[in-house]
């Protein structure tokens, strides 16, 4: 059995017609670190929450390293939470919230010295020691609600949305703090995020949710590369994929303003001769302007009219229409355009991917 | 232009609230004053400014003082009600602090309409359920007790309602970190909630404080032995001896008000603060 393990787990509130999260099946193994990931609403914090006890399970099962957690009491499963508005003790020094839960496990006084000073130091707090929370940064607060994790010794981290409060830098840092942290103390931790690109940085595996069901489970290259879905293809990946309604005849892709392109047997065999309508997805890194591209897939070239560029530093965003969709391409620095150029491109024929039209599952 | 026009506006202002504030002060200034004279000496100052100025300290300055605080038992009185007060605070924040968390933090069946009952009961006049808190207490033996006394006069619906609007706006997240630091309830409502909502407790207390001080009627039937009197008694008796100057009623009463206008001086922000803060939070 799997360090953690949830079988079947539903939740519905009280009076709610549907459930909140719907057959929830995952086994994390110890020393994973695990991201929920999925938009707002969609059970991912409740599914954590249900792990740490504070949501009763409707039905299904989780056990715990063997044992079966349904009814036991949060603090009896051997976990640390850091919430996601950081929930530290307003009257309490930084010191003493980090010792509050140790001397009420009747920790001996010299381990919980040595532990808080410990994580003190690992942490960066020692100015902060004597100061109240109120007193503290977003992110000096964030990492005393680490702290106060850490110092437990507890096998299982639940982080619900921890850096949700912080401003973008410091994300970026906190993002390798906490990964440092898990390195470091092998820890197994579950994670929620709404953020794909935490999701992306920091995970060993990412469960996406929507709805309250789980979409797709893996690394975070696997979802990114073969996604499940178009909710996963959408979801993963900034800016998001770009989905065109198309009809497929032999081995050309008809778009909805007749526009078409003729794809080679490589990529059209994974649709084992199926023809008819389907939705396709590219990513806008995989929309090519470049001399190069252009004379390798010149039988495939389209024409549309820049809207909107972004320039971002390392690359530019050119926001086109193109079969009436919104197209988002990325591309090199140096492809510069301005808004109402006219511009040629090329879609990568193999990153092409193919989905179900009704089912909107990927078909490869 | 307009910050000038601000200004002479504030300062206008200023002005009429010192006039005003003078109104309110004319009978306290009278009564220190004249705390401090003899008999006599009132009598002939009663109409002129004289009566707001005290005399020159000298012989005789403390002496209407002297005889209250030491040919009386005003102190024990004052003891006595300090004690009353002592308790009344730190009983009526444990009973109704945790009943105010319960209408704020648990759930359980027609909570709502519990707090509802509690509100209606904040218009009732303690005056109407004194008859019914004596029998109570007299029926229970509990006449010239401090249990008998305190007792009725724990559970304030009012308190209730303060302590409730403002657990109410506590985050559930840190009872539920409290929880993972193996904190059980009542530590947590003792070592969290209550220091978390300082403001309250502090404009609770002195509510209570106030409450205790002045009160005249409840007192009155309870206690009948003299050890037990509370200040209010304390003041009625010795007033109403004959032997009584007035300038030692003067004092007495001078004496009796300080520590109303000290806990004023000293909680009027928390005050204010806990009654705003109550009205400003529901969540």
């Amino acid at each position: 059995m799997s360090f953690i393990e949830m079988k079947n787990v539903c939740k519905r509130y009280a009076g709610a017609e549907k459930n909140s999260v719907t057959d929830f099946n995952l086994s994390i193994e110890k020393g994973e670190f695990i991201v929920f990931v999925g938009p707002s609403g969609c059970g991912k914090s409740t599914t954590l929450r249900m792990i740490a006890g504070f949501e009763e399970i409707t039905s299904g099962d989780l056990y715990i390293n063997g044992n079966r957690m349904n009814t036991v009491l949060p603090r009896d499963r051997g976990i640390s939470m850091v919430f996601q508005n950081y929930a530290l003790y307003p009257h309490m020094t930084v010191e003493k919230n980090i010792s509050y839960g140790l001397k009420n496990m009747k920790v001996p006084k010299d381990e919980i010295n040595r532990k808080v000073d410990w994580a003190i130091d690992v942490l960066g707090l020692s100015e902060y020691r004597y100061r109240k929370p109120k007193n503290l940064s977003g992110g000096q607060r964030q990492r005393v609600a680490l702290g106060r994790a850490i110092v437990k010794n507890q096998e299982l981290f639940l982080m619900d949305e921890p850096l949700s409060n912080l401003d973008a830098k410091l994300r970026v840092s906190m993002r390798t703090e906490i990964s440092r942290l898990h390195r470091e103390l092998g820890s197994t931790t579950i994670y929620v995020t709404h953020d794909q690109v935490e999701a992306m940085t920091m995970a060993d595996r990412i469960v996406i949710m929507k709805d309250g069901i789980i979409q797709q489970v893996g690394k975070p290259m696997d979802l990114y590369e073969h996604p499940a879905n178009k909710f996963v293809a959408g979801f993963i990946g900034s800016p998001q994929m770009n989905f065109y309604d198309v009809n497929v005849k032999g081995n050309t892709v008809v778009f909805s303003d007749g526009s078409s392109i003729d794809l080679p047997d490589s990529v059209m065999s994974h649709l084992a001769g199926k023809e008819g309508e389907f939705i396709i997805g590219i990513r806008g890194e995989d929309i090519k302007v470049d001399a190069q591209n252009m004379e390798l897939y010149k039988k495939n070239k389209m024409v549309a009219t820049v809207e909107n560029v972004e320039i971002m530093g390392n690359e530019n965003n050119l926001y086109f229409n193109f079969a009436n969709t919104q197209t988002i391409a990325r591309v090199s620095k140096y492809e510069i355009s301005k808004p109402g150029d006219t511009i040629e491109f090329v879609f990568i024929p193999s990153r092409i991917h193919f989905f179900d039209k009704q089912t909107e599952k990927s078909l490869f | 232009m307009k910050r000038k026009k601000q200004k002479i506006f504030n300062i206008a202002l200023a002005v009429i609230m010192l006039i005003m504030s003078l109104f309110f002060l004319f009978p306290v200034i009278w009564m220190l004053a004249n705390s401090f004279k003899p008999d006599a000496a009132i009598t002939a100052d009663m109409n002129s400014a004289m009566a707001f100025v005290p005399p020159a300290p000298g012989k005789g300055f403390f002496d209407n003082y002297k005889a209250i605080l030491f040919d009386t038992s005003f102190i024990r009185y004052m003891l006595n009600t300090l004690f009353y007060a002592a308790i009344m605070i730190v009983s009526g924040i444990i009973v109704n602090g945790l009943a105010g968390y319960a209408l704020a933090k648990i759930k359980f069946p027609f909570r709502d309409r519990w707090l509802a009952v509690i509100m209606m009961l904040m218009v009732i006049p303690a005056e109407t359920i004194i008859t019914i808190n004596f029998m109570f207490v007299s029926k229970m033996g509990l006449l010239n007790t401090v249990f008998g006394y305190v007792l009725p006069m724990i559970v304030n619906p009012f308190n209730i309602f303060l302590f409730r609007q403002v657990f109410v706006s506590l985050p559930d997240d840190v009872w539920e970190a409290a929880q993972l630091d193996h904190c059980n309830p009542v530590k947590y409502f003792f070592t969290m909630v209550l220091p978390m909502s300082k403001t309250v407790v502090a404009t609770v207390s002195v509510f209570t404080f106030l409450n205790v001080w002045n009160d005249y009627l409840w007192p009155s039937l309870v206690f009948t032995s003299s050890n037990l009197l509370t200040a209010q008694i304390g003041l009625n008796s010795i007033t109403s001896n004959d032997n009584t100057t007035m300038g030692q009623t003067l004092a007495v009463i001078t004496l009796i008000t300080i520590p109303v206008i000290i806990i004023y001086s000293l909680f009027s922000k928390q005050i204010v603060e806990g009654v705003i803060s109550t009205g400003s939070k529901e969540g």
